[in-house]
């Protein structure tokens, strides 16, 4: 305990608090004074607040590893350019292909890209429903003077109406259910991969890997358990259901920060490494002297150079010039080159 | 990592003047569990216009490895045996940092997948204490898995280092190449 | 009517070539196979170890078979690829029909056992047995290759059987046979990793038996010197101690002036040469005049390289020399492996350990193919057709008279020049290329399609065999038991992984019941694999290559066996000649006179350039199999047409710029590679491919008297650039003979 005082960092503890403030007066100002809070979900709010204090100091830890500020730093000067439209509408296209959709993964394996989406677009679509519920910033009410007619509140201001028993009004009181439909499917479809694939079972770590999957399940059962419970027990279990839910979901916004499920908000850097790659292909290549061919961009080359000696890497060479302005084929073939020249400078190739 | 029978007397040893730039340890390396038909491993001819001359390289496995320093999404990592891991799939932004500041050139970004791919030393196969697949097959043995009694038996007359000098840099890693006897480094520039 | 029924674009588009990779995750069950099978590698001689993986009777993948003593795991591309056949989308699952106009059509088995039947008896019964010839090839296992001759003789009744081993070693094994009385190579691969001096000539070794470096770099580690005669600087020379870029078609030169050198500075095993050789002053005479200055005049090597080579070989204590096709692809091939074993004769280095000479092997089972009697002139356990007490035993052993036996029949290139002439009118081929393989090839294929009825039996359609009336699915190497003898003398044990695919069929029953039909049913009553063994085994007993004493058991048992092996009780022989007894009818090893000629064509002011062919690594033979394997057609996708920069100047060629090559037999248009890793006077292309990029076109028919190998390693050529670079479309359809 002692050593995390001492290796606390400042700079996050002062920006995690801050979140951490932020939230509370959002829940405050979107409650109306907690007018429109349920009590029932302190536990969740509590468990979201350390969350949002947890990602935002590992955020802010993550940000300060040089290659990371140089990212973050590079993202917004290219995104805050003269090009700024371009670089927006690259962006929002890039947010629903990759962050939404997450294309990315398809190449990776058909089935594979099916489970992630599954599951992703299952935890994303219950936070969208959880997080303004739990913060009191959505309510729903009945209309003045009508025993069947809801309005859903947003900041306490009316938002939609929907009749009770129609569709809609299935569907939004059924998110949760939905969504726990998907991430099972898409944990289990992930699970199976974990079992059968050679490289994963070699590779993978129970609380890297399996925790974050059985955690998720366990949320969507329990979640599942609750609607069973009042859809056909009439509430007998709802004590059961409720805090075995409530511990799970809990648990899971505790991990957040801290395990697998953090590169949700890492995955977001993506875009950054887009913008930067477009625009230093833009600004001119570097090009390889062994190959003679472009291999990156100049700006990506020299930063590079900044950052790794900031690390405590030099590859400057004796003529002025740097290992790293070789292109990875070159680098390859100096190497080689190298050691044909020890070879046969010391009279023979074997032995 | 888990359940492992990784052997720590197993060293690798690379030479590439024996390479014969067959290819085998390419299409080996596909075989190898961890990147699925995606080949890892380096062969290629050094300059053909002028030479036969191929090199042959796989991941060093640097005691500081200098990709996961640049990495900014800390999805490189090394393990208690000093392997250096492939690319965390779920951290991995695909900004190829790694790929341009490998001494050795060993990182391979896939666009599609936005993702950086190396060699893991078949840790499916090494962990299982097998040898890597592209050392199993090297019909030159330019590629050798093995022990350090071993080596120094057959080829006595060289000797395993695994110190690199690129201009001010000094690289130490897991992997050796294989110099002439009394080396203690190889000076690349 | 052995004409193409259908374009070849439409033949390619259902037949392939097409390229093969494993899919992303692995092909079904490579995660879990069933079993993992102990086997070979179904293409070179090196014949190294591998297990496959089975899964529902498909092939997932492989396992490296690290206890195999040859290879202990090693491979080459090639060998780790071949797993891709069985589950290949050309694979050919049912018997095929021609049909004008519409190309192949399914038939089944029975009707298309009947036409090929009534078709050999027609032809036969209008212009005699020997209307109908066969040609078979050596990827096949000893106990298909001895079942083949026997087949050609008792049941198709015709002398014209012969093999495409003709392109492959039969002018070391014509050497081999004159020098020694056996051909075999003297020692088993560990000798060659302890030798002080090793002579490499005119093999590839790095790319062609990628495996077999690693026994040569062994003995470098240990000291030895490697020289390497080359016209190009392939892989293995590259660090060799000493290369010798021979022009082509003068290596009996070289050899000539090396003797003379080592009998000028008396490093000679006197006590060798007397009790144990013939002809040494005849032969030493033949080379009185061959100088260094003659030499480095004639062969184009440099007289200081020359001498040096002859020095370290001369003074050596243990030594090897191999040598593969680049000398013996010669209208002199004989002559050429004559004069290497000169070499080895008379410093005597032969029959002890680390001291060897050999040819290297080039098929799968190029060595015990070439054995047990599919070649023309040959009957099982390396007997001569045309001795009456060899031919005497084998009619014994089949079953049949004596007189009923055909006699020597014609070689390989013979044949399809009498398919020219209009004297051999039928054809059956088995495991055979003809159209990529043999030289001159629009020669070939005017003669292909002349035959009357032509049938193949394959597994992939390969570019001769859409050609034929009938297409006989037959087996891959890995869905039929048997064994094959490696280059190194070992006979090995192929164990069947798989049953044929389809209707496919094993090679050995199509051949049953042909012979059945063909009314010799009962000399082919064999239930297995072992019976046919078992059989070879009695044929070969007593002649040169004897199998008596190799079973089935004893093979698995002992990872193999090196023939001669005459009895149960006999553990094999991996080094011969060590009791000095040589096989020649006076027991002794015969050196053999080579006085030096010119090979069939010289270069002159039309055709100004020497043509060399050759392989690549990732490609075997003629690629009928590995240009159907995507990761092995990407590596080198293209004939390239390789030159050096001097020579490229003369004509003004660039790089990558594409080139008209001509001959006296044709023309085709490579893109020029400059290296200068080849002699300056010398162009190469590799030879796998077929079609319009088929360099076989360009290469000569002729030759070699006593052999008869064709003159694939030197003819003239003369080069035109077009200006133009190779284009897209030709790499990316160059594996499809277009």
């Amino acid at each position: 305990m002692l050593k995390l005082f001492q290796t606390l960092n400042t700079q996050a503890l002062i920006k995690a608090t801050i979140a951490a403030i932020a939230v509370v007066i959002l829940v405050l100002a979107g409650s109306r004074n907690l007018q429109n809070f349920d009590a029932a979900l302190i536990a969740y709010l509590l468990g979201t607040v350390f969350a949002v204090f947890g990602i935002a100091y590992r955020y802010s830890v993550w940000l300060q590893r040089p290659p990371t500020r140089l990212y973050w730093r590079r993202s917004w000067q290219f995104l805050l350019s003269k090009d700024f439209p371009s670089y927006a509408w690259r962006s929002l296209v890039l947010f629903f292909k990759n962050i939404l959709f997450q294309r990315f993964i398809y190449p990776r394996g058909k089935t594979r890209w099916i489970g992630h989406f599954l599951l992703a677009t299952g935890c994303l679509i219950a936070f969208a429903v959880t997080i303004p519920l739990t913060f009191g910033w959505v309510h729903f009410t009945l209309e003045q003077g009508s025993f069947s007619t809801y309005n859903a509140n947003f900041f306490g201001f009316k938002a939609g109406t929907f009749e009770l028993g129609s569709p809609i009004a299935f569907l939004t009181f059924h998110a949760l259910v939905w969504c726990s439909v998907l991430v099972t499917i898409g944990a289990v479809m992930m699970m199976k991969r974990r079992l059968t694939n050679g490289g994963l079972i070699a590779t993978q770590t129970f609380e890297g890997d399996w925790l974050p999957l059985i955690l998720l399940i366990a949320i969507s059962i329990t979640g599942l358990g609750i609607s069973y419970d009042y859809t056909f027990l009439q509430g007998r279990t709802h004590q059961f259901m409720s805090v075995t839910h409530a511990v799970t979901v809990i648990l899971f916004l505790v991990w957040i920060p801290f395990g697998k499920f953090f590169h949700i908000f890492q995955r977001l850097a993506q875009l950054g490494a887009n913008i930067y790659k477009v625009e230093g292909e833009r600004r001119g290549m570097a090009v390889c002297p062994h190959t003679l061919e472009p291999f990156a961009s100049h700006t990506h080359v020299e930063d590079l150079k900044n950052i790794s000696r900031d690390l405590g890497f030099d590859f400057r060479l004796e003529n002025g010039k740097n290992h790293l302005d070789f292109s990875p084929e070159g680098k390859r073939s100096a190497l080689a080159k190298a050691h044909f020249e020890a070879r046969k400078n010391s009279g023979k190739f074997f032995g | 990592m888990p359940n492992t029978k990784y052997n720590q007397q197993m060293e690798f040893f690379i030479d590439m003047q024996r390479c014969i730039g067959c290819h085998a340890c390419e299409m080996a390396c596909a075989e190898c569990e961890t990147n699925g038909q995606e080949s890892m491993i380096h062969i290629h001819y050094v300059d053909r216009a002028v030479s036969v001359q191929t090199t042959v390289q796989v991941c060093m496995h640097c005691e500081d490895p200098v990709c996961a320093n640049v990495c900014p999404a800390d999805a490189i990592t090394k393990d208690d045996f000093g392997v250096v891991h492939t690319a965390n799939t779920s951290r991995c932004i695909g900004c190829s940092n790694c790929v341009l500041a490998c001494p050795f050139g060993v990182p391979i970004k896939s666009e599609p997948q936005e993702l950086m791919m190396k060699c893991n030393m078949c840790y499916d196969r090494t962990s299982a204490g097998k040898k890597p697949m592209c050392a199993t097959v090297c019909p030159s043995q330019a590629l050798y898995y093995g022990t350090r009694e071993e080596i120094s038996k057959m080829r006595p007359d060289s000797v395993p280092v695994n110190t690199f000098q690129f201009g001010e840099q000094e690289v130490k890693t897991k992997v050796n190449i294989m110099m002439p006897k009394g080396s203690t480094h190889l000076k690349v520039h | 009517m052995a004409t193409l029924p259908i374009s070849t674009d439409k033949i390619i588009e259902k037949y392939g070539p097409h390229k093969a990779y494993t899919p992303a995750s692995g092909f079904h069950g490579s995660h879990e196979p069933d079993r993992l099978v102990k086997t070979h590698c179904c293409f070179c001689g090196m014949q190294c170890g591998i297990q496959l993986k089975v899964k529902d009777n498909t092939i997932a993948g492989f396992e490296p078979w690290m206890e195999f003593p040859f290879n202990e795991g090693r491979l080459c591309p090639k060998g780790v690829q071949r797993y891709l056949q069985n589950n290949h989308p050309d694979r050919l699952l049912h018997p095929l029909q021609r049909v004008e106009g519409k190309g192949f059509e399914n038939i089944g088995w029975d009707k298309a056992m009947d036409r090929t039947i009534s078709e050999i008896r027609r032809i036969q019964e209008q212009y005699g047995q020997d209307a109908f010839g066969m040609l078979s090839g050596v990827s096949l296992t000893n106990e298909k290759s001895y079942m083949i001759g026997k087949f050609a003789r008792v049941a198709l009744k015709t002398a014209n059987l012969d093999y495409n081993g003709r392109l492959c070693m039969v002018s070391a094994g014509a050497g081999n046979k004159k020098a020694f009385g056996l051909d075999r190579i003297s020692n088993s691969w560990s000798d060659l990793a302890g030798a002080e001096v090793i002579i490499i000539a005119g093999t590839n070794v790095s790319e062609t038996f990628p495996t077999l470096t690693h026994y040569i770099w062994q003995a470098r580690d240990r000291g030895a010197k490697l020289v390497v005669i080359d016209p190009r600087v392939t892989p293995i020379a590259r660090t060799a101690d000493l290369h010798l870029p021979v022009k082509p078609g003068t290596d009996s030169a070289l050899y000539g002036a090396m003797l003379k050198i080592l009998v000028d500075n008396d490093w000679l095993d006197h006590d060798f040469i007397q009790h144990h050789t013939s002809g040494f002053d005849k032969t030493i005479e033949a080379v009185k005049d061959y100088d260094l200055a003659w030499a480095e005049k004639t062969t184009g090597i440099p007289a200081d390289k020359i001498l040096q080579a002859a020095t370290w070989w001369g003074k050596a204590s243990t030594s090897f020399l191999l040598h593969a096709r680049g000398i013996e692809h010669h209208t002199k091939g004989v002559d050429n492996v004559l004069g290497c074993i000169n070499l080895v004769l008379a410093t005597g280095r032969i029959g002890k350990p680390y001291c060897g000479y050999g040819t290297i092997t080039g098929q799968g089972n190029g060595q015990g193919g070439r054995e047990h009697g599919h070649k023309c002139d040959q009957l099982p356990g390396n007997r001569d057709i045309t001795n009456p007490e060899h031919r005497k035993y084998i009619a014994g052993v089949w079953g049949i008279e004596e007189s009923e036996m055909p006699g020597k029949g014609l070689s390989a290139y013979e044949m399809i020049e009498a398919i020219h002439r209009g004297e051999v009118k039928g054809l059956i081929t088995i495991c055979f290329n003809p159209l990529v393989s043999l030289p001159n090839n629009n020669f070939v294929r005017e003669a292909f399609e002349k035959l009357e009825y032509y049938v193949a039996i394959d597994f992939f359609l390969n570019e001769t065999a859409r050609h034929a009336d009938l297409i006989l699915p037959g087996s891959l190497h890995e869905e039929e038991e048997g064994t094959v003898t490696t280059a190194e003398g070992r006979v090995v044990k192929i164990n069947q992984a798989i049953t044929p695919p389809g209707e496919a069929r094993k090679d050995s029953d199509i051949l049953i019941e042909l012979a059945q039909r063909l009314g010799a049913g009962d000399k082919f009553n064999y239930s297995c694999s072992e019976d046919i063994f078992n059989e070879l085994r009695v044929a070969s007993k007593g002649g040169t290559a004897d199998y008596y004493g190799i079973t089935y058991e004893k093979i698995e048992k002992n990872m193999g066996v090196f023939w001669p092996c005459p009895d149960l009780d006999h553990p094999g022989t991996p080094r011969l000649w060590e009791d000095r007894k040589f096989k020649t009818p006076d027991g002794k090893a015969h050196f053999n006179p080579v006085p030096y000629r010119d090979p069939s064509e010289v270069v002159d002011t039309e055709f100004p350039v020497v043509l060399t062919t050759g392989r690549v690594v990732s490609q075997y033979l003629s690629g009928s199999q590995t240009r159907r394997i995507g990761k092995l057609v990407d590596q080198y996708p293209e004939p390239l047409l390789e030159i050096h920069p001097k020579l490229a100047a003369k004509y003004n060629i660039k790089n990558r710029e594409l080139v008209k090559v001509s001959t006296r037999r044709g023309e085709a248009f490579f893109p020029a590679q400059l290296v200068e890793t080849i002699r300056e006077d010398t162009v190469f292309i590799p030879y796998h491919w077929g079609g319009k990029q088929s360099a076989n076109q360009l290469t000569i028919g002729t030759l070699d008297p006593v052999s008869k190998i064709p003159e694939f390693k030197v003819c003239a050529c003369r080069l035109e650039p077009t200006g133009q670079q190779g284009t897209e479309k030709m790499k990316e359809t160059a594996y499809q003979s277009y």
